[in-house]
């Protein structure tokens, strides 16, 4: 339904009796991107509901984009700025492919991102990132971003609509976070940290409404991508 | 409308607006259905708009929100064709382009804080295949594509209805019978509709839009004549 | 949590004033009887004067009717008292946890005009709610026996404080069981 937002008064009104209508021009289409990194691989999971308001318009929406083999971008948050911004760092990206002739590694778009988010300080997209990518060596990593480009590098994050119940059980399960002496901590493989995450999002479509229809796994590893669709709660 | 000190005026709400559009992706095509109403407020204003444009021979649009807005997306999209036939390169210009063009200029429009207040579902069919392609951009740029799709009162009325009518391999023939009865059902519930609409159906074989024709309905149901507060019934 | 003829409470022991850390080690479930417990989260001047009320009720209750209350008939005290308060409630949410007189768990959930909400796996209520909720989600099983239901409880409730700046600085759990109440400190990150 349309969004009228909310009445301003109009400058004047002495007591307040003309409401003129403002146009909001953000909105909230739910989702949750995920990540778990590893030593030689990193998945990233999200969610494929779209919606709005109490409403699904869709529930095939895809959060992820491609960067390149070894990099991927995926974002909740405002559809329409997911997409413009999908775009501009497509755009950027293959413009550093023709300047510089060699592919974006996974430190430049880290940084790219957070300039690119930074530009639009004072009008930002309304959109939670995390990127995800082999860094040179090879090994996993991933970065979480906040709405203006704040970033942290890490090897586990959420972002989005089920951040709140699904961090602390990664926080658990693959930093052992509440162990006492971090005796037993566990090197998750691919498959494992797989089933962690499939877990972690069925958890928390049960308990938010933002969360569900299906969950797509990005798995990339020095093989390449590979994508495994998990069906989560429709309701 | 003002919308502030400054003297340049912003969009801030629709004053003409037209209602729902619904649409449905099919084996071989598209259907588009969408009453031939646009509203002034509660005043049924004209009854005879037509709120679907053939845009190319491959691709229908329907827009419900601002009539205005549609009118100047309307001439926008005309002068993009008209710079397509002066291409004169025999590629037919893809829905799914269309489709991103329009969801870019409403985008611009957003961030000036001056939407185009309009909700567009594009439908359309992939001219090599024959394949479908139905999607839709609202004002503040969010698009997608989906198998169904309405707009407005759709979503809560439609949308659920063209979820179980859908099959992969459902054909358009079919799939008009189904934005038939949705339009109906849209024209018993949504206050600002009317009886007379119009179907627009994309295949392989072009884009067509039907004249405004009336629908048959029944106000003999039940449930209508009987009125609500029944005990363990009512009219919702 | 419920577990197998076995119910657990556990919250952390921090009281803060918005950002700033009063006490590490306020009382926040209080035993009402040897099969039931009340956990109070919010404002703690409202979390006591509740705990007195319930208590002076509790009191009166046995003295009338000569048994102690059971969990559901409490759950419904608690309820009633917050809705007489409609207009300008207390600001508490309570958790009433118990076991009837079967040895089957009882669990609710209220909010703060007593909105009853039952619930037969977990309830959870405080500042890191949605945190809890997500955790317990992912670890409750069905069925436990008193040992798991104590790991699971407390790595929830560690997990989830962890990642509130508004919780922490130790926890407490208590288990019923048909035997008794085993109570058990947990020791915490302390920021």
């Amino acid at each position: 339904m349309m969004d009228f937002g909310t009445p301003v008064l109009e400058p004047g009104s002495a007591n307040g009796t003309k409401q003129v209508p403002q146009f909001n021009p953000y909105q909230d289409n739910g989702g949750t991107v995920a990540s778990i990194a590893g030593d030689d691989y990193v998945i990233v999971a999200a969610d494929t509901r779209f919606t709005l308001g109490y409403s699904i318009p869709t529930r095939k929406i895809s959060r992820v984009l491609k960067i390149n083999d070894k990099v991927m971008l995926g974002t909740a948050g405002m559809q329409a700025d997911t997409c413009a911004l999908h775009k501009v760092i497509s755009t950027r990206m293959r413009m550093y492919e023709h300047d510089n002739n060699k592919r974006m590694t996974f430190n430049a778009v880290s940084q790219m991102l957070s300039t690119v988010l930074y530009y639009k300080r004072f009008f930002p997209y309304y959109t939670f990132n995390i990127v995800a990518g082999l860094d040179d060596k090879g090994e996993g990593w991933v970065c979480g971003y906040d709405a203006i480009g704040s970033f942290e590098q890490r090897k586990i994050v959420c972002n989005g609509a089920g951040t709140k119940l699904m961090q602390p059980v990664f926080d658990n399960q693959v930093d052992w976070a509440q162990s006492w002496d971090g005796a037993g901590k566990p090197n998750l493989s691919l498959e494992q940290a797989t089933d962690l995450m499939k877990d972690a999002f069925t958890s928390a479509a049960e308990r938010e409404i933002t969360v569900g229809d299906t969950l797509q796994i990005y798995k990339i590893t020095k093989d390449g991508i590979q994508l495994e669709e998990f069906e989560l709660k429709k309701d | 409308m003002f919308g502030g000190q400054d003297s340049k005026q912003h969009t801030v709400q629709p004053y003409v607006t037209g209602t729902s559009v619904i649409g449905l992706k099919c084996a071989d095509g598209v259907v588009l259905g969408a009453d031939t109403l646009v509203s002034y407020g509660s005043l049924a204003k004209n009854r005879k708009t037509s709120r679907l444009m053939t845009v190319s021979n491959h691709c229908s649009l329907g827009f419900s929100g601002e009539y205005s807005d549609f009118q100047e997306i309307k001439s926008t999209l005309e002068e993009l064709m008209i710079s397509e036939y002066c291409m004169a390169d025999n590629i037919p210009m893809q829905p799914r382009a269309i489709h991103q063009y329009l969801a870019r200029v409403m985008y611009e429009a957003r961030n000036k804080q001056d939407p185009l207040y309009n909700q567009l579902v594009i439908g359309g069919v992939l001219p090599a295949t024959g394949e479908g392609y139905l999607g839709l951009v609202d004002l503040l740029g969010t698009n997608y594509e989906s198998e169904m799709i309405a707009t407005g009162y759709g979503t809560y009325i439609a949308l659920p209805l063209l979820r179980k009518a859908y099959r992969p391999d459902i054909t358009v023939a079919e799939g008009r019978k189904v934005i038939e009865d949705c339009l109906r059902v849209l024209y018993y519930r949504d206050a600002r509709s009317i009886d007379t609409v119009q179907i627009s159906t994309v295949t392989k074989e072009g884009a067509e839009t039907t004249e405004p024709f009336k629908l048959e309905t029944s106000w003999d149901f039940k449930k209508f004549k009987a009125g609500s507060r029944l005990i363990d019934e009512s009219t919702w | 949590m419920s577990g197998d003829g076995c119910v657990a409470i556990a919250s952390d022991t921090r009281l803060g004033q918005q950002y700033q850390t009063i006490a590490m080690d306020v009382p926040r479930m209080f035993k009402m009887h040897d099969r039931l417990f009340l956990g109070l989260t919010g404002l703690y001047t409202d979390t006591q004067t509740l705990y007195n009320l319930f208590k002076f009720k509790l009191s009166m209750y046995k003295m009338r009717e000569g048994r102690e209350i059971s969990p559901e008939t409490f759950a419904n005290l608690v309820s009633s008292t917050l809705y007489e308060k409609r207009f300008g409630p207390y600001f508490t949410e309570p958790i009433v946890v118990g076991l009837d007189k079967d040895n089957k768990p009882y669990l609710c959930g209220m909010d703060l005009l007593g909105a009853l909400a039952c619930e037969p796996d977990f309830v959870t209520l405080g500042t890191s709610t949605e945190m809890l909720l997500g955790a317990c989600e992912t670890f409750y099983r069905e069925n436990m026996n008193e040992d798991q239901l104590f790991e699971v409880v407390s790595q929830t409730l560690m997990m989830a404080t962890d990642r509130d700046c508004l919780s922490g600085w130790g926890g407490v759990v208590h288990i019923i069981s048909k035997e008794g109440i085993t109570t058990k400190t947990i020791k915490t990150r302390q920021d």
